[in-house]
């Protein structure tokens, strides 16, 4: 037969982290997804990480940055990555998002400014963020949104994200979006769709 | 409402399991039709009997805020199919002697290397039956075994079922879909009701012991062409997915194929592989091209 | 891979959208006009899907987590599945380029939320031809 048993797996790969760090500027985008991949909890590689999220062109060469950044959940890498939700780039900024959405102990701290950002593009990707982000206080936050924020596609994020989380205590600040924003149909729609089920649901 | 008393019939609410559905999808890509509600009002009764939670909406709430993963854990638990048996979803190792197979050979042949070895690796194998049954059907079913190498590697972080995946005995419930003939070629009766498989095939697989989503372990896999790795990553919470993803691309050679179980899908872990559809269904390949 | 039923020969629209609410909205909206709907939560998904079966019509919203619109929509009209039916991308943003980015990705048009209910429908209507349903009317 020719199922044949070879010891044919091969040695790991160097560990050193300075290695590791230089390797995340190598031409070629193998070694620098291993590279990235390979710094996995190491907190002196942030910077260099972090360099690399927009100038990165290899796309599973960045996802392989952004996995091992998200999983240090520290306040360097929150920050470093908060400015990118207002990229131009679309594939960047919603690549960050998916990876601020896996950083529950660090986003808290820097939502007050990003709430009150005045791009509203920056606002629908932080409630994007707040979507998944598994915090007990998501649903606080995207509340505050729903009741304060003036731009309907924010808001329409924010009540999107809201909804499957909301309770009774939703209701009043559910309903008095379309009374915001008259003319918006799919808000409209949205809440009226929503909110019959919303006040009988157990509190 | 929902409560979860023990004397208390336990239904959810159309409202409820709309809820629980679109979370559901959301999380794991994975539908279940208003078809199943029976099925799945039981399951989740299940759920929340066993989270402790004092009723329905307790725990979906607490399950919602995503901060203890061992809850979706537990759900998806509930709601999948877990048990593992020669030839489950064999559909796929149809996939792998046609296309699968043929397109690799090619590929190896085109690089000077007609005689392979091809790579398959399965991960996890839990028990083994994986991949026995691969290797069964590689020697029943496909005309080139005798002319092209194959290395079948299996791999488990358990070391336990590892050690009788080694030993390779199994029960009636694990044999039922293996044809009785093949019973009758590489099986022998052990005790009553229990076959073991034989030297030649336990032999031609090397066992590892193996965490997919620890980086630095999966390291000593390069270079595979098929890896089969069904029914576990959609377990595993978004960043551990992410890293065994990537883990897995890294054990493939550019051009191989990754084979999840059939309810799953890399839509909700990562993009870094391209969808491939084969007739069978979609299969996974590690992109071919410039490293730039 | 949800579906809002329509006519058997309806045309055949995915609604790519990572807010169920918004796939809700835009499915009734074009199952209301004849079409048959089917949903996908993310570019991703979208693909696999296009993979499974060809659709008519593509309907695809710019920021989705795994994968933005622009890729997904590279995806359909490049080597992944390789599709020539229309695509409309509808976003959120309205950034100065991002009309241009969705024609160079592939898109036959770029419209911004909130899109009016019949603008969609007339827009579907164009690309994909009138749905069996309205047909009927």
């Amino acid at each position: 037969m020719a199922l044949v048993r070879r010891d044919s797996t091969t040695a790991p790969d160097d560990d050193d982290p300075q290695v590791l760090g230089r390797r995340l500027t190598d031409p070629d985008a193998e070694i620098r997804r291993r590279a990235a991949l390979g710094l996995d909890g190491v907190a002196e590689a942030v910077p260099a990480l972090l360099a690399r999220v927009p100038v990165e062109t290899d796309p599973a060469a960045r996802e392989a940055v952004l996995t091992t950044l998200a999983a240090l959940d520290r306040a360097d890498v929150a920050a470093g990555l908060v400015p990118h939700l207002a990229s131009d780039d679309a594939a960047l900024r919603t690549a960050v998002s998916g990876a601020l959405a896996a950083m529950p102990a660090s986003v808290p701290a820097l939502l007050p400014a990003l709430l009150a950002n005045p791009d509203h593009d920056v606002r629908i990707m932080t409630a994007m963020v707040l979507a998944d982000l598994p915090h007990p206080g998501a649903a606080d936050w995207l509340a505050g949104i729903v009741a304060t924020d003036t731009h309907p596609n924010v808001v329409a994020a924010a009540v999107d994200a809201l909804l499957p989380m909301a309770g009774p205590g939703h209701v009043e600040v559910l309903a008095a979006v379309p009374a915001r924003f008259p003319g918006d149909p799919f808000l409209r729609f949205t809440i009226d769709a929503a909110l019959p089920a919303l006040r009988e649901a157990p509190a | 409402m929902t409560r979860a008393t023990p004397t208390e019939e336990f239904r959810l609410t159309d409202a409820e399991f709309e809820r629980l559905r679109e979370y559901f999808y959301k999380r794991t890509g994975i539908q279940f039709t208003p078809a199943k509600r029976y099925f799945v009002d039981k399951r989740i009764e299940a759920c929340v009997r066993g989270s402790g939670q004092p009723s329905f909406a307790a725990w979906f709430s607490a399950l919602r805020v995503g901060d203890r993963p061992e809850m979706l854990q537990a759900l998806t638990n509930q709601l999948t199919v877990n048990e593992t048996y020669f030839m489950r979803e064999d559909y796929q190792f149809d996939a792998l002697l046609d296309p699968v197979l043929p397109r690799l050979l090619a590929e190896h042949a085109r690089a000077g290397r007609p005689r392979g070895p091809i790579r398959i690796l399965s991960l996890p194998c839990s028990t083994g039956e994986e991949p026995y049954s691969i290797a069964m059907r590689l020697l029943e079913e496909w005309p080139e075994i005798d002319r092209v190498d194959v290395e079948i590697h299996a791999a488990d972080i358990d070391s336990d079922v590892l050690a009788r995946a080694r030993h390779g005995s199994y029960g009636a419930r694990s044999l039922q879909r293996v044809p009785k003939p093949w019973l009758a070629k590489y099986f022998r009766s052990v005790t009553a009701g229990r076959y073991q498989i034989e030297d030649a095939i336990r032999g031609a697989v090397t066992f590892h012991r193996v965490n997919v989503c620890d980086t630095h372990a999966m390291r000593v896999f390069a270079g595979f062409d098929v890896i089969f790795c069904r029914n576990v990553l959609i377990y595993f919470d978004e960043l551990s997915s992410r890293r065994a993803a990537e883990n897995l691309f890294g054990a493939l050679r550019p051009g191989g194929y990754l084979m999840l179980g059939h309810a799953e899908s890399m839509s909700r872990i990562s993009p870094i592989f391209t969808p491939e559809r084969l007739p069978q269904g979609i299969a996974y390949q590690r992109p071919t091209g410039a490293s730039a | 891979m949800t579906g809002v039923t329509g006519p058997s020969d309806a045309g055949c629209v995915l609604v790519v959208d990572d807010a169920a609410t918004v796939r809700m909205y835009h499915s009734r909206l074009l199952a209301g006009a004849g079409f048959h709907v089917e949903q996908a939560a993310n570019g991703l998904e979208a693909v696999e899907s296009a993979l499974v079966r060809p659709f008519d019509l593509y309907i695809v919203d710019v920021n989705m987590p795994k994968m933005d619109g622009y890729a997904c929509v590279r995806a359909l009209r490049g080597e992944t599945v390789t599709t020539t039916a229309p695509i409309v991308m509808i976003s959120t943003e309205d950034r100065p380029g991002d009309a241009e980015r969705a024609y160079r990705a592939g898109a036959n048009l770029y419209l911004v939320k909130p899109v009016d209910a019949e603008r969609l429908v007339r827009v579907a209507t164009m690309l994909a031809g009138p749905p069996a349903g309205a047909r009927e009317r």
